[in-house]
């Protein structure tokens, strides 16, 4: 039997960062959400990272050519802890000895206000 | 928002890091050289500023790697006139001392830098406050480093903020960008000092010292003596 969703008053509030991405390797949506967790409980610690509620929503590749591979990406995290999370992902910067950049150009309340950043 | 230490190297790379700076909300940003290639970088200097003027602004600083305190002291007088920020690596507890005690430097670059503590102790501190010398405390060093060695690192930083609440020294925080991998938006850049034990004040301060840095030098050939000043 599926749970019943929670009234609204009782619902984790979250917030939305929309990530802009550089990185050597081509990157599918796990990689990158396996790369945020290692990132976050690196940084913050098992204990801290559990709090953030942290879910990919989107992985989108840029259609810009560059040298470089780039994309942008709508993270979910719970509001309050935007700072910690914005902290663990600027200190991301390898995978598998190839260079990662994962920086935050915008925030957002809802999925809908992330699209004026991407 | 302004970043007195990205490392600056071809025409071409620092075009592109300037751009992405831009892109990311700094408003000025400073390459920085050693004393064997600043007179190199001079060259194409007047060309990049040009060609960025519509997106940021930016100068150069010079960035002494030495550890003889006569020739440092030698290189300062040589560029002062020509860098708009002297900066010194430091480190060696001499050099700290140092350079903390010439008020023809600006700023003391990564005092922790291959070291077990914080290069700084209260002398020192009151030192840097009464020379107007400010602290630079690198984002890249904790970016590049992982595990124990990125812990002493930020624990180098907090023992930083404490000598600096309590003797207040200028203290300024920079990317040491070295490619465009290493550059974060500002707003990335302060979540990350506010994490490590700075508050917002402090991080926005810091910016203010950056700024009050490069304004000061821009009027250092008027300045007599300290506190006296040619007006007209």
């Amino acid at each position: 039997m599926k749970l019943k969703i929670l009234p609204k008053s009782q619902r984790k509030h979250n917030h939305y960062l929309v990530l802009d991405i550089k990185s050597e390797i081509e990157l599918s949506k796990n990689d990158f959400t396996s790369i945020v967790w290692d990132g976050c409980i690196r940084f913050q610690g098992e204990n801290n990272t559990s709090n953030f509620n942290l879910w990919t929503i989107k992985l989108i590749k840029s259609d810009e050519i560059s040298f470089l591979n780039e994309y942008k990406a709508i993270l979910r995290c719970q509001r309050d802890f935007e700072d910690e999370v914005r902290s663990s992902l600027a200190l991301i910067h390898n995978v598998n000895r190839k260079r990662i950049s994962i920086t935050c150009i915008g925030i957002s309340g809802t999925i809908k206000g992330c699209q004026k950043f991407i | 928002m302004f970043d007195l230490n990205i490392r600056g190297s071809s025409y071409d790379s620092n075009f592109r890091l300037a751009f992405e700076a831009s892109k990311y909300g700094w408003k000025h940003i400073n390459f920085s050289y050693n004393q064997n290639e600043f007179d190199d970088a001079m060259i194409f200097f007047d060309g990049l500023k040009n060609d960025l003027k519509d997106y940021i602004a930016i100068d150069y600083t010079l960035n002494i790697k030495s550890n003889n305190p006569h020739e440092i002291r030698k290189i300062t007088r040589r560029y002062r006139d020509d860098a708009s920020c002297i900066s010194l690596t430091g480190g060696n507890l001499k050099i700290n001392r140092d350079c903390v005690e010439n008020i023809q430097i600006d700023v003391l670059s990564r005092p922790y830098f291959k070291r077990h503590d914080s290069g700084l102790n209260h002398i020192l501190a009151r030192e840097a406050r009464d020379n107007n010398v400010a602290v630079e405390l690198v984002f890249c060093d904790v970016l590049h480093s992982y595990l124990s060695h990125r812990s002493k690192i930020l624990s180098n930083f907090r023992d930083t903020y404490q000598l600096y609440r309590k003797y207040e020294f200028p203290l300024i925080l920079s990317s040491g960008a070295k490619s465009v991998y290493d550059i974060k938006t500002v707003s990335d850049f302060k979540a990350f000092f506010t994490q490590s034990g700075l508050s917002e004040s402090e991080v926005d301060k810091s910016f203010k010292t950056s700024e009050n840095i490069l304004n000061f030098n821009k009027n250092r050939k008027n300045l007599i003596l300290k506190g006296v000043r040619v007006v007209d």
